[in-house]
Formats: structure tokens, C-alpha cells, sequence
């Protein structure tokens, strides 16, 4: 009869058990247990974590990238500046060669018009040469070329300077030795010297660039690739943990679904059977009594008092066994029946249960404590049970007491959760066999000590469980018991 | 005098049947008592058919009903009883041991007249079957024979 065995005495659930604090064990990583530890995670950690490499991965790449491109575009713009600079030494070059033949050809035919293009030379160049600087300003080297070329052509333009003052003091005379190699021969071949230097230096650097550029490009492309594909590998593990992890959930769900068929399945047969048993295992019990009563009449003065003793004693047995299979019945349909969830003054209940125990309290003296009960939630008529068999068993283990005491009460724990109490003085039980006392038909007294079937506390443990309580009890033999339950809270205590 | 209207039990079980009669006796109403051992047998004794083709006409001044019978049970019977104009009228007592509620709501909700547990305690039994007897059987006053049925 699994409904009643359910918990059987062998294996009786602990009582007074405290919440014990959810203790599942933290997984410690160790060396070669990495994966291990891996696997223990549960699954929302798993895919975060897939998903926090994948992302770290695209700030890495993306941030690499940023470095490239700034390097080729910083590279671009020096470029752009030494083409410009390369353009303006030709210029230059150009402009000094056309003053300085033309120079020559004034100082050779004093010809004023052959000193057009000195003469815009001269005034062109501090401009070109604001240019020339600008465009040197990042490379020292070709800064210091720029300043000795800036010397020099001053230089030069000194001397032809000085050679056309000669020219028109002294005419052609004075300058023949000058017209036909020039004012500045020795300035002149320096200046073109050095614009060749930063003409090829400015070309090296160039094409030290585009290199540059060139392996920054590939390492720009190769990084992106490999990132796409570490990315993919990222995202198909994740997909594969989270596709694991659904047709997982939904295996359970399937084995949940057949399960509770089955369950209900085995709840309709117990029903079945727990209706035969209140049905077929009357009849004969009901049958040994009666015919008992009539073998008892119909024999009459006949039989001696031994012979009716033994008759009262079959007759007494198969009420026993009525009231024991009436108990279970109670049992196994405070397991089946519809429970109501609704809010249960307990103080008020208590008042209608010591009422209707009014006629077990006629003749007793009894001081009773009584504190304030919370309120609480769940089926009244259950709960109603719950004090009456308490408080029944409170006054029958009692009886052989001179004055009873007995006290109601309650503690709150934690929030949402009420302890109740029913403490009495009566003849307590010894805690060594505290896990027997909420068994089926458990008993710790004689039948003739204390009668009962032993069914009382078993529907009590039953009533509170399907609340969502628990039960314990504490006891000194000889000095009382106390019988706890705790229910959830409709609200706080006070 | 009009003809005793009899009390119909049934009963599958024959010591239960035997114990109910013992009850009755007591009442002096055993001999109204006719006992039926199954479903089918209650319903060839309500339409005259079968043994009892040839009883005297009439319908019964209650029909004392057990629930768990072979061949026909106690609410198939209970059913066919509500049915039929006829027989509707009938005052019907469940005597069952079945205390489950699934059966005294369909019970009531078939039209029984009343639902009673067979106590285990003989006493009690004794009791319970005696009163249920005078009730039923003497002191209530059962439908008039052959009463229109007012729609």
C-alpha cells in the first residue's frame, strides 16, 4: 500500500531537520582538471563565457586594425609630403640654375633684362624656403641639409650680388674673371650637392614607407582572417554547448511528461484499490462481529463466562481492525484530497477545537497556556485536524497527571515561516525513539497504557508536508513532550 | 386489507443479506423482506421478468440498494430505477460500506433517496438496519400505486 508506507518506519524522515544550507561543493580548478572544472559550470556561464572570448577577440583585432590603418595613413600624408618636397627642390634647383646664367649673361653684356630671373629669385626664395622647412619639420637630418642649403644659397645670392654691383661700377672689365665661371662657381656645385642628398634621402624614406605599408597591409589581412576563424570556432562551440544543452532540457521535459503519466497512472490504480479496500475488507470484519452477537444470543445461558469472554475477544479484535483500516482510509485520502490555499486564523481554530473536545475535558484540571498564533496559509479543515489530533494526544498522554498543563504557541523562524507548538507534562517519550513517532500505526505505549491505532501524528506529518511544513517533537520521559510544525505565513507574525 | 408491500434488499453477499434479515426479525418485518443476490436479479424483480415473472404486481416500498453487486452494479441499477417513470417514485437507500465520496456524490446525483454506511460494529449494523426498516418499510409513507407521474 505505497500511499501509507510511504514513510514507512524503517527509513523514517529526520526529524526536526533544520533547513541545511544548500552546500553544493565549488569547483576548485585544478591543473589538468581545467576541462573538468569546465564542465561544471552550468550552462548560462558556459555560453557568457564563450561569448566574452569572442567579443575580448573582436577588441584585440578591431584594435590592431586601428593601429594598422593609422600607420597608413600617418605613411600616406609623409608621402604626400615628400613628393612635395622632392617637387619644390626641382623648382628650386631650376629657379637658382636660370638666376645664375642669367647673371652671367648681364655681367657678360650688361644687358639689365638677363637679371629678370635674379631678381625673382631673389625675391622668391625666403618663401621657398619656408616651404622647404615645412616640409622637412619631422626629419632632423634633412632639417640640418635645409639649413646648410639656406646658407649656401644665401651665400650665393650674395656673391652675384656683389658681382652685379662690380658690373655696374667698373663695367665688364671689372668682372671679366667672374662672367664666364660665374659669381659663386663653389656655392653653386655644394648647393646643387646637397639638393641631391635630400632628393635621395626624401626617395629612400619614401620607399621604406610603401614597404612598411606593404607588411602592415598583409599583417592587417592575415590577422583579420585568422580572427574571423578563431570567431567562428568561438561561435560554433557556443551554438553546440546551447543546441547540447536544449536537446537536453528537452529529453527532460519529455522524461517529466511520461513520468507523470505514469504517476498518474499509479494514483488511479491506489485510488482503485484504497476503494476496495474500504469496500471488500469491511464486509468480513462486520461479519465475525455479527455472527459472534448471534452465536453469543443464540447460545445463551449456555456458554460459561470463559466462552463468552472468548467471544467478546473476536469481537473486539474485528472492531480494532475496522477502526485500523477506517484510520488508513483517513490516511490515504489526507494524501489524495484537494487541498484549499486560503488564510487560517489559528487562534480561532484552536477556540473551535477546544470546543468540541469539551466532553474529553470534563473531569481533568487543566491549566492551559495559550499564546497568540499567527495567521497562516493553507486548508482549514486539514489544519483543524492538525490541533485536534495534537491537542487529543496532549490530553490522553496527560490523563495520569493530577494537574495538566498544557501550552499553545508559536515562533517565528525566519520570514514567511511560523513554528506552532502544543508543549504538555504528560508522560513524554524517550528521544531515542523520536523517529518513530510520525510513522504509520507507530506507537510508543502499550495498548492498554494509552489506547490508539497510532495513526494520529503519521496524518499530522502528512497534513503539515502538504503544506510545504515540516514536523519534530522533543520529549523527556516522565517530564512532557513538545510537538512542533511549521506553515508558511499568510503575513508577518505581529 | 391491501396486500404488504414488500421491502426489497439487495444484497450480494449472503451473510450480510443473512445479518440485515437477523436485524429485521427483530422489527418483525423479515417476512416484507425479499432479497436479491445481484444487479440483473433486482431489475427482473422491479419489471416482473425472469423468476420473478409471476409475482404479484406492484412496485416495492423501498429498494434497500448495495453498491459493489456482480453482473449489474448498485448505480447501473439505481440509474435504470430514476429512468423510468414507472419506477422513479420508488424510494431507493444506498447500503453500501463504501464511505468514498466519489460514490455518494454519484449516488445522489443518480437520485438516491438516502445513503448509508454499513457499519462494522454489529451494533451499530443492527441499529442502522433496524431503524432503516421501520423508516422506510412503516413509517414512511411510500408513493401512491399506479400514480401519474405530474410532468
Amino acid at each position: 500500500m505505497e500511499s501509507v508506507t510511504q514513510e514507512r518506519p524503517a527509513a523514517p524522515a529526520p526529524i526536526r531537520s533544520e533547513p541545511v544550507p544548500d552546500s553544493s561543493p565549488s569547483p576548485t580548478p585544478k591543473t589538468g582538471g581545467l576541462m573538468e572544472w569546465f564542465t561544471h559550470w552550468p550552462i548560462e556561464r558556459r555560453v557568457l563565457a564563450g561569448f566574452g572570448l569572442v567579443f575580448a577577440g573582436i577588441v584585440v583585432i578591431s584594435a590592431i586594425s586601428y593601429r594598422n590603418t593609422a600607420v597608413l595613413i600617418e605613411n600616406s600624408r609623409l608621402d604626400t609630403k615628400s613628393h612635395e618636397l622632392v617637387q619644390l627642390l626641382g623648382s628650386v634647383g631650376e629657379a637658382l640654375g636660370a638666376a645664375e646664367s642669367g647673371h652671367r649673361r648681364y655681367l657678360v653684356t650688361g644687358d639689365e633684362s638677363y637679371l629678370t630671373s635674379y631678381r625673382t629669385v631673389v625675391e622668391q626664395m625666403p618663401e621657398y624656403l619656408r616651404y622647404l622647412r615645412g616640409l622637412t619639420s619631422e626629419g632632423p637630418e634633412q632639417q640640418a641639409r635645409v639649413a646648410t642649403l639656406e646658407q649656401l644659397i644665401a651665400r650665393q645670392l650674395g656673391a652675384e650680388e656683389g658681382a652685379i654691383a662690380q658690373r655696374e661700377k667698373h663695367g665688364y672689365e671689372g668682372v671679366r674673371h667672374l662672367a664666364l665661371s660665374g659669381a659663386a662657381k663653389k656655392e653653386l656645385e655644394g648647393i646643387h650637392r646637397l639638393m641631391t642628398e635630400l632628393d635621395s634621402a626624401e626617395q629612400q624614406a619614401l620607399r621604406s614607407r610603401v614597404a612598411q605599408s606593404a607588411g602592415s597591409t598583409r599583417n592587417t589581412i592575415a590577422l583579420l582572417g585568422l580572427g574571423a576563424l578563431l570567431q567562428l570556432v568561438l561561435l560554433a562551440s557556443v551554438y553546440f554547448l546551447i543546441h547540447h544543452d536544449v536537446a537536453e532540457r528537452r529529453r527532460v521535459a519529455t522524461e517529466l511528461q511520461s513520468r507523470g503519466e505514469l504517476l498518474q497512472a499509479a494514483n488511479k490504480e491506489l485510488e482503485a484499490f484504497s476503494y476496495s479496500v474500504s469496500h471488500d475488507l469491511r464486509a468480513p470484519l462486520r461479519h465475525i462481529d455479527g455472527y459472534a452477537a448471534l452465536l453469543s444470543k443464540a447460545a445463551g445461558e449456555a456458554l460459561n463466562d470463559k466462552a463468552r469472554r472468548y467471544l467478546q475477544t473476536i469481537s473486539d479484535s474485528a472492531k480494532q481492525m475496522g477502526q485500523l483500516i477506517d484510520d488508513l482510509l483517513v490516511f490515504s485520502r489526507m494524501g489524495r484530497q484537494d487541498m484549499l490555499r486560503t488564510t487560517v486564523n489559528l487562534d480561532q481554530l484552536v477556540k473551535t477545537v477546544l470546543h468540541d473536545l469539551r466532553l474529553d475535558l470534563q473531569g481533568r484540571t487543566i491549566s492551559w497556556t495559550m499564546h497568540p498564533l499567527p495567521e497562516v496559509l493553507g486548508d482549514p479543515a486539514m489544519l483543524r485536524q492538525v490541533f485536534v489530533n495534537l491537542i487529543s494526544n496532549a490530553l490522553k498522554f496527560t490523563a495520569t497527571r493530577p494537574e495538566t498543563k498544557i501550552e499553545i504557541g508559536a515562533v517565528r523562524r525566519n520570514s514567511g515561516e511560523a513554528e506552532v507548538f502544543v508543549r504538555d507534562n504528560g508522560v513524554g517519550f524517550d528521544m531515542q525513539y523520536v523517529n518513530k513517532l510520525f510513522g504509520v500505526f507507530q506507537r510508543l505505549h502499550r495498548n492498554d497504557e494509552f489506547e490508539g491505532t497510532g495513526i494520529g501524528l503519521a496524518n499530522v506529518r502528512r497534513i503539515i508536508h502538504r503544506h510545504g511544513g515540516r514536523t519534530w517533537a522533543e520529549g523527556v520521559l516522565g517530564q512532557g513532550a513538545t510537538f512542533y510544525f511549521s506553515l508558511p505565513l499568510a503575513r508577518s507574525l505581529r | 386489507m391491501t396486500t404488504v408491500k414488500p421491502i426489497l434488499l439487495a444484497e450480494d453477499n449472503p451473510r450480510d443479506a443473512e445479518l440485515a434479515l437477523a436485524a429485521m426479525e427483530e422489527q418483525h418485518i423479515a417476512d416484507k423482506v425479499v432479497v436479491c443476490h445481484d444487479g440483473a436479479e433486482v431489475l427482473d424483480y422491479l419489471y416482473c421478468r425472469g423468476i420473478f415473472a409471476s409475482r404479484q404486481q406492484g412496485n416495492p416500498v423501498v429498494v434497500f440498494l448495495d453498491l459493489k453487486m456482480p453482473k449489474v452494479d448498485g448505480l447501473e441499477v439505481l440509474r435504470t430505477i430514476k429512468n423510468d417513470v414507472n419506477l422513479k417514485p420508488i424510494p431507493v437507500v444506498m447500503l453500501t460500506s463504501s464511505r468514498e465520496e466519489r460514490d455518494l456524490a454519484q449516488s445522489y446525483a443518480l437520485g438516491a433517496n438516502a445513503y448509508v454506511v454499513k457499519p462494522v460494529e454489529f451494533h451499530q449494523f443492527i441499529t442502522a438496519v433496524k431503524e432503516l426498516g421501520i423508516f422506510w418499510g412503516v413509517i414512511n409513507e411510500p408513493p401512491p400505486e399506479g400514480s401519474e407521474p405530474i410532468e
